[in-house]
């Protein structure tokens, strides 16, 4: 096959930019709340019942457990607003995934580098009907690109579609929901 | 009809292969210094050797040891007995298992790396230690403990061969005559000895040896009470220190140019078309095949003494070589003892058509400004702690304050600095990214080599209008902080279009 390097027209490369994404599940946001409040209501606990030696500091228990609550409850309900500003994509060449409130960052995954998908969840997601997507490549450690918040028809859809690519097929055969 | 000839190693190979029967002993021998070297800091650290000697007695300690050896000697047969390999066409297919039976099968066209080790004492019986890694990376890595040179080379051929030959048949079409594999790099002993000097190896021979300290120290004690070394030092103090830190440099130079001519001794760098192969090592003689077409990321790297001799080594990555630290890049297809020249001219035998001569482009200004605040940040903080450590009564009220004014020229210092080390070039279908401050780290991949890619703004960038772009490679990730927001998504652009126009090429 004769080898050819043809320049690409800079100006009509798809804009990674421009890409329109679609929200996840807006069952999220809840899910993520439930499951940081039992994270936080066990540092609490922990926090309050610890047995502390010193009589002093233990006076300070309560106030210490209060703090820590209420920074608890700052980061549920950040989690919270950050849940709804999710986004994900999937276009013909790669899997895109916006996240972060503060720190907004958009993850590109070319789907001829995924190597196997697997989905996950865990008994709070399955209580509100959500799935992870985890998306592996050659190499890695761990999944490359980790996909939260979709409902589970929606997520076996992207799942299939993405293994249609891992075997070869026709990505016009299977359409990209 | 002619009487059947003896058996060439590639008809052999068609039928089940057991290990040479030297690797019984040879396994015990590996297994043996695997575990002396892994526990050696645990028993001579802190005493701790001595003490179980002391408790157990040397008698009973010597018939447990007795009773180990015999249950490893009969262990080692039976895994002898139960590992066997053969290639089924262009399949690996090996089982093995002392308690539990696996069988492994790897396919030539998923084999990424192939490295064959023999030491010293495995060379009188002509055996290697077989190593295979697939695309999966290290931790796929297969390994035949103990087999003939002869069998090693065949199975190396038949399995390289395979994935090799549409491009060969590619090479005959265009009537491209074989080539007789040429030496492209030779180390001398000069530059061998800078690269134990330039290398990082340094750290890694102090992190080894700094468990021995403090039992060498204690056994020169108990040992050679006579040797009043009190008496061989200096009168002055700071002489004192200054001579015993430059012993200690001296020593760990030493060791690490002896250590780099352990594993580089007469290290020779072949070309044979696709595939580069190295061979070196004083006593435990290694050869590494590196197929350039799975070849994925290069690194120049240069140490802070490597910069200012004009040193430094190629690091070639490919699929699963992330992470491990500097012990583990030893292990990987390593070019020692370059010259900044020779590293050029390697680096465009490896990636043909980069000329390293580009400049580099630097990243926004504001990206030097968020330095020196965190820098500032940092060091107000260390100085803080020193007082409160120290107490603000030791040091005079005009020292503070020096200190506390010399901070901010020291971080506007590192800052501008740290600012002008990064940098980056795109080279018609490659990247070059350096990074690093002291010791400096330049990664080299074609657009192609791209495996993911992620685009991050703080609030604050946002509002400046800048973006870091994170390109995640086969050997970890590269990070292009505060790139101009249009500059961060045109790359992330390109580099995407290149990884899908690769794939449809």
């Amino acid at each position: 096959m004769p080898f050819t390097n043809d320049p690409l027209d800079l100006d009509s490369l798809p804009a990674l930019e421009q890409a329109p994404l679609t929200p996840v599940s807006p069952r999220l946001a809840p899910c993520q709340a439930v499951s940081l409040l039992g994270r936080w209501a066990l540092v609490t606990l922990l926090v309050l019942f610890f047995p502390v030696q010193h009589e002093a500091a233990a006076e300070w228990q309560l106030v210490a457990a209060t703090a820590v609550a209420l920074v608890g409850l700052a980061a549920v309900g950040l989690g919270w607003v950050e849940a709804r500003r999710r986004a994900y994509g999937v276009r013909e060449h790669d899997l895109i995934y916006r996240r972060g409130l503060l720190v907004r960052r958009t993850q590109v995954l070319p789907l001829v580098r995924l190597q196997h998908v697997e989905t996950l969840s865990n008994p709070v997601e399955r209580a509100f009907g959500l799935v992870r997507l985890a998306c592996f490549t050659a190499g890695g450690r761990g999944a490359d690109l980790l996909l939260e918040g979709l409902p589970a028809s929606r997520a076996e859809a992207v799942k299939q579609h993405l293994l249609a690519r891992l075997e070869g097929t026709s990505p016009s055969s299977s359409e990209a929901p | 009809m002619n009487p059947p000839g003896p058996e060439t190693a590639d008809a052999r190979l068609a039928r089940w292969q057991r290990l040479s029967p030297w690797a019984v002993g040879l396994l015990l021998i590996t297994s043996g210094l695997s575990l002396i070297r892994q526990h050696l800091p645990l028993l001579l650290g802190a005493g701790a050797g001595l003490a179980l000697v002391e408790r157990v007695g040397l008698r009973e300690l010597a018939l447990g040891g007795a009773l180990l050896l015999l249950l490893a000697v009969l262990l080692s047969l039976l895994y002898y007995r139960r590992f066997r390999f053969r290639l089924e066409g262009e399949v690996l297919v090996i089982q093995k298992g002392l308690f539990e039976h696996r069988e492994f099968k790897v396919s030539a066209a998923h084999v990424q790396h192939i490295a064959v080790h023999q030491p010293a004492y495995m060379r009188p019986f002509g055996v290697v230690q077989w190593q295979l890694e697939t695309l999966a990376g290290e931790a796929s890595r297969i390994e035949l403990p103990g087999i003939r040179r002869e069998i090693a080379e065949a199975l190396g051929r038949r399995l390289r061969g395979a994935s090799d030959a549409a491009q060969q048949a590619a090479a005959e079409d265009a009537g491209e005559a074989d080539e007789a594999p040429r030496v492209r790099f030779a180390i001398t002993p000069g530059a061998l000895a800078l690269h134990g000097l330039t290398s990082r190896s340094v750290y890694v021979v102090a992190a080894m040896l700094s468990p021995l300290v403090q039992p060498l120290e204690r056994w020169v004690h108990d040992h050679l009470p006579h040797l009043d070394l009190r008496a061989w030092l200096p009168a002055s103090a700071p002489l004192a220190v200054a001579l015993g830190i430059l012993a200690v440099v001296a020593a760990l130079a030493l060791l690490s140019v002896l250590a780099a001519w352990w594993r580089f001794h007469g290290y020779v760098l072949r070309d044979e078309g696709d595939r580069q192969v190295q061979v070196s090592g004083l006593f435990h003689r290694q050869e590494q095949v590196l197929t350039l077409s799975r070849l994925q990321v290069v690194e120049w790297v240069q140490t802070g003494l490597g910069r200012l001799l004009g040193r430094g080594y190629l690091v070639c990555h490919q699929f699963g070589a992330l992470g491990g630290g500097e012990a583990a890049e030893a292990r990987r297809f390593l070019v020692p003892g370059l010259s900044s020249a020779q590293g050029r001219e390697l680096s465009a035998v490896l990636w043909p058509g980069l000329s390293m001569r580009q400049p580099l482009a630097r990243v926004t200004r504001l990206y030097r400004r968020v330095l020196f605040w965190r820098l500032l940040l940092g060091l107000a903080a260390a100085l803080l702690g020193l007082g409160a450590l120290v107490g603000p009564a030791s040091l005079a009220p005009m020292t503070w304050g020096l200190l506390a004014a010399g901070l901010l020229p020291l971080a506007a210092g590192l800052a501008q600095l740290r600012w002008l080390a990064l940098g980056w070039a795109r080279e018609g279908d490659y990247l070059r990214v350096r990074q690093g401050l002291w010791g400096q780290r330049t990664s080299l991949f074609p657009l192609r080599s791209l495996v993911s890619a992620s685009v991050q703004q703080s609030w604050l960038q946002r509002r400046r209008g800048v973006a870091t772009l994170r390109l995640h490679l086969a050997n970890g990730r590269v990070t292009l902080p505060f790139l101009a927001c249009d500059d961060a998504y045109a790359l992330a652009n390109r580099l995407l279009a290149s990884v899908e126009a690769d794939q449809a090429a």
